[in-house]
């Protein structure tokens, strides 16, 4: 098990195409992947790999999440994921 | 012929063939099999999918280099197809609970599809619906439907649909549809915006449309006064062929005057109002100067109660803010007989158009009444407001009804609750009783705005929703301009305002009297704003003076209207020659 906090900082935030990008990434691993909001309290973890759990969360701009993963490619997928959050999908 | 009555969401004239498109229904029940199948079940579930994503592949790739836009709709799809949690919450109710697939898919799509209409966004939330969309493909697959769509049409034809998802008119075929008939949806719907997109002309709200029409029958989609007229006679065909060319070629020319400002060409100033019908903001509000009717009705026809006080409040408050602050004239219900409500039965009356309606009814059911005004005067406060009441036929009406006003104003000064003290209250002259004596209605009303289709029926005692009476139904008749005449005259004297509200603020021609008989506030639905603008341009004061005065004394309706279209065509025709040199 592996995991970061990072917070997101992209306009539109884990909506539209960014949050089909974090899920195809999500998708490249073998690791079982999943996202959590850490401004709530008991927020469910979401499957980084379902889009429509990922869209259910409402993640927008300025939300701080945490990423685990849990398998053989558990670091690097965390990793990657986080800098794909930090790049800011491009936007800006 | 056969004449159908809807919403024209968007202007034109269709002449073609139906083509009924029923959309593929799910009809999934609840149903589980016998143990030892699990892994055929599963397969026929992941070869949907495989199907699923197959089709919509095909649809990616037709669309993506002429409308990229609209296959990114698409590609969004394959993602829910694609969706991890999904297909293991199917898999599991296969494998473990020996369900269905059609009944796992269902189920978790459904489930899901809730989820996502939980979310505080409102994309988030609309993307239920292609979920939905997808559920419906998959479904489709395994029950071994063919796809139905409206991409790939033999002939040209007039689509009548119940209702159609982003996924129908995203591929419709453009160069075959050449109009749209379906019996829901409201001017904002999906179904509306995307006809306007492409200027197909739309009729909606038609209702049971799939039912009435037949596949093949001959059609006149007349989307500007909003009627299907059904297996038309020869003559009425060669009659909108002409009315279809003269549209296409008028319809370049008025856009243009959307956004000017209504001057007549000696450069008087007139009004134009909008007629709203729900809380949706209109693309209208940034053309007009006011909104002279905002019907009420639909508060209670959608509602599974009677709607409270703040439901009401909520939904006029809305109103006010799409506004732009716009006055808006708020039409206290105007229901009866003729319709029931779910949660309110009104006797069926033998002639409800005359019964115990509008007004009559809120007198009749106080509680009904007030829980209206608190909510409506409560909402004053947020942007310029006035109250006014349908169906008054005497001084006695307007004085019942002020008086309930006054109750309930007393009531929230009581309460400490803020509204518009200075609120006009108004009526709406359809009544000819109430038209006779306009300059003493005037005096015990802030403002009128007349019905015109209502003061038809009720001066010409015509059903004006029996199709067997159209040509009975005559709203240009010299004695409809004749008593509008004198009520404008009456409110002007009295320096109180007056608009209409009717359907003939909005036919060109009507308002070209209409202005010389003094009338300067025109209310009317949005697609006839530029057309209005347009041919009150062409006339001054005087010529439109001169022209009311003519046809009020003029002998038929057929006279006048051929005299008005003569003067319009004149001034056209200068135009065309002014605009050549």
């Amino acid at each position: 098990m592996y995991c970061k906090q990072t917070v997101l900082k992209n306009l539109t935030g884990l909506h539209a195409r960014p949050a089909s990008e974090f899920v195809a990434c999500a998708k490249s691993f073998e690791s079982k992947v999943t996202v959590r909001r850490l401004d709530v309290d008991d927020a469910p973890e979401a499957n980084a790999k379902s889009i429509i759990k990922i869209l259910a969360q409402g993640l927008s701009v300025n939300t701080p999440i945490e990423i685990s993963a849990d398998g053989p490619d558990e670091q690097a997928a965390v990793e990657k994921l986080v800098e794909l959050v930090d790049s800011k999908f491009g936007e800006d | 012929m056969r004449i159908l009555k809807g919403n024209p969401v968007s202007r034109g004239i269709a002449l073609a063939k139906v083509y009924v498109y029923k959309a593929f229904k799910a009809d999934v029940h609840e149903s589980y099999f016998e143990a030892g199948q699990e892994a055929a079940k599963f397969k026929q579930f992941t070869d949907a999918l495989a199907a699923a994503e197959a089709e919509l592949d095909t649809i990616v790739a037709s669309l993506s280099v002429e409308s990229p836009e609209k296959a990114k709709i698409f590609t969004a799809h394959i993602e829910i197809l694609n969706d991890e949690e999904v297909a293991e919450e199917v898999k599991d109710m296969i494998m473990s609970s020996r369900a269905m697939p059609d009944y796992a898919v269902d189920m978790v799509f459904t489930e899901f599809a809730i989820l996502l209409e939980k979310a505080k966004d409102q994309l988030i939330a609309a993307r239920a619906a292609d979920l939905r969309d997808v559920r419906n493909r998959v479904l489709r697959i395994l029950k071994g439907e063919k796809e139905q769509n409206l991409a790939n049409l033999r002939e040209k034809v007039v689509v009548v649909a119940h209702d159609l998802l982003p996924s129908d008119t995203a591929t419709l075929d453009r160069s075959h549809v050449m109009g749209i008939v379906t019996e829901v949806g409201g001017a904002t719907s999906h179904t509306a915006i995307i006809a306007r997109s492409y200027k197909i002309p739309a009729i909606l709200g038609v209702p049971d449309a799939t039912e009435i029409m037949q596949n093949g029958d001959m059609v006149v989609l007349d989307a500007i006064k909003g009627q299907v007229l059904l297996e038309p006679e020869r003559a009425t065909i060669s009659e909108f062929e002409i009315k279809l060319e003269e549209f296409l070629k008028s319809e370049k020319q008025t856009a243009e005057y959307l956004d000017r400002i209504p001057l007549v060409a000696s450069g008087e100033r007139f009004s134009v109002g909008l007629n709203i019908g729900s809380t949706e903001p209109d693309d209208g509000f940034r053309y007009v100067d006011f909104i002279g009717l905002f019907r009420t009705e639909f508060l209670y026809m959608e509602s599974e109660h009677m709607p409270t006080e703040d439901e009401q409040f909520a939904a006029y408050k809305k109103v006010l803010a799409n506004a732009m602050g716009n006055p808006v004239t708020l039409r206290t219900l105007d229901i009866g007989g003729d319709k029931s409500l779910r949660y309110l039965v009104l006797p069926k009356e033998d002639n409800p158009f005359l019964g115990n309606r509008a007004l009559r009814l809120c007198l009749d059911m106080p509680d009904m009444f007030r829980t209206q005004l608190r909510a409506a005067l409560r909402a004053s406060v947020f942007g310029p407001m006035q109250i006014m009441f349908p169906m008054v036929g005497t001084i006695d009406d307007i004085r019942a009804g002020n008086a309930v006003v006054d109750e309930v104003k007393a009531e929230l000064l009581a309460e400490g609750i803020p509204f518009d003290e200075k609120i006009n209250i108004g009526i709406m002259i359809e009544i000819p009783s109430i038209a006779m004596i306009a300059d003493l209605a005037a005096k015990e009303t802030d403002f009128a705005s007349v019905g015109t289709n209502d003061l038809t029926q009720y001066l010409h005692a015509v059903d004006r929703m029996n199709p067997k009476l159209t040509n009975y139904y005559q709203s240009s008749s010299p004695a409809m301009f004749r008593i509008l005449g004198k009520i404008f005259k009456e409110y002007n004297e009295a320096g109180k305002p007056v608009s209409v509200c009717g359907e003939l603020a909005g036919e060109p021609l009507a308002a070209i009297v209409l202005f010389g008989l003094g009338l300067r506030k025109f209310s009317m639905n949005a697609s006839n704003v530029a057309h209005v603008k347009r041919t009150l341009s062409l006339f001054t004061l005087a010529e439109t003076e001169e022209i009311a005065e003519k046809v009020m004394n003029m002998d038929t309706q057929a006279d006048v209207e051929a005299f008005l279209k003569a003067e319009v065509a004149k001034r056209e025709q200068k135009q065309a020659m002014a605009a050549k040199k």
